[in-house]
């Protein structure tokens, strides 16, 4: 800075001047101030006058006051909670007795299916699918749960919509061996932690529940 | 997903291995379970050292060679209208001539069931398993 005013002789003039309070305006307020009322016309204005009024301010004796009407009432009053509602109905259609949705309620109910289950779900058509339990999505009627399954050494994965009217039932074919830590396991995907195949366990499950119903077809 | 460049496994006799497609037949979109693809053969399957000559010979299609084929796995996951969702762990397809029959005798693998849709009946009839 000391080398400044060597070079620009001036230079220090023009600061100064800038830095004169009185020549430029600090600061504004923004404290809150009433909006001014309008001035109504003088009463008796001469009509000539009325022309150097603009167009929106000259008194108009045709224009109506701008209607304003009531809002329409609340659909929140009619019903509160319509997702909750159609809910209810359409658990009375396809859960009736509430079986399913508590074999599937792993949050409240201890006995449910929990992640890690081996599971045998049967469908309408016949084909049965075994898998080991991936997730649980307790979503309300559509509440689903994703096996997984190692078929002719490919892997498949299968969401199922737990009140679908297409599933017959779901059996729990074998608890998983240890608590889980995780509500979704899945890490199952990996090469490491990857459990193959669950056919045999299922296939052994199935002979051994032929075997006590005696062939019947009930579900346990 | 299967699009240009996708390299597929090829799960029937026919003798190719691995596949490229090359093309997505009647679609703008990548190919799914049930669609027509044009590929190229990659890789020829080769049982073993000493049976290689035997099946060269018996291997209907070579490398490089351009076929139609069919998608019979993804691992995008489809939805069914159930809403249920299916997903496998590899693309997979088999080789079709141009009127539509399989090239191999014989399939290997799992397929996925939306091929009784899309009127591919031979294949089905072929796999072993369907989900």
């Amino acid at each position: 800075m000391a080398a400044l005013p060597a070079m620009r002789p001036l230079g220090c003039l023009r600061s100064l001047s800038l830095s004169n309070p009185s020549s430029t305006v600090d600061s504004f307020s923004t404290a809150y101030s009433k909006r001014p009322e309008r001035v109504p016309l003088p009463p008796n204005m001469p009509e000539q006058f009325l022309s150097q009024i603009p167009l929106r301010f000259r008194p108009d004796p045709d224009r109506e006051p701008l209607k304003i009407y009531p809002a329409p009432p609340s659909a929140r009053k009619a019903c509160k909670d319509p997702v909750g509602a159609i809910t209810e109905s359409q658990l009375a259609v396809l859960d009736p007795t509430g079986e399913r949705k508590a074999m599937f309620d792993y949050r409240r109910n201890p006995r449910s299916v929990k992640t890690g289950d081996i599971v045998r779900v049967t469908f309408k058509n016949g084909d049965p699918f075994n898998g080991i339990v991936m997730s649980i999505k307790l979503r309300g009627i559509e509440t689903s749960f994703l096996m997984r399954n190692e078929l002719t050494r490919v892997a498949v994965e299968m969401s199922v919509k737990v009140f679908s009217p297409n599933v017959n039932s779901v059996e729990i074919v074998q608890r998983s061996e240890k608590k889980r830590r995780r509500a979704r396991l899945y890490f199952l995907r990996d090469k490491k932690h990857d459990r193959r195949s669950v056919e045999n366990i299922v296939a052994s499950y199935v002979r051994q529940k032929k075997a006590f119903l005696g062939g019947g077809n009930r579900r346990r | 997903m299967i699009q240009l460049k996708t390299l597929l496994n090829c799960i029937d006799n026919s003798g190719a291995s691995i596949v490229e497609c090359v093309n997505v037949l009647k679609k703008k979109r990548p190919a799914t379970i049930g669609d027509r693809i044009v590929v190229v053969v990659q890789k020829q399957r080769s049982a073993g050292s000493e049976a290689t000559t035997a099946a060269a010979l018996a291997s209907k299609v070579r490398r490089g060679d351009i076929r139609h084929a069919v998608v019979v796995r993804v691992k995008k996951e489809l939805q069914r209208p159930d809403g249920s969702l299916v997903r496998f762990g590899d693309n997979a397809c088999v080789l079709v001539n141009k009127s539509g029959d399989p090239i191999g005798t014989r399939m290997n693998g799992v397929v996925g069931q939306e091929l009784r849709n899309k009127k591919w009946s031979k294949i089905l009839s072929l796999a072993p398993i369907h989900v």
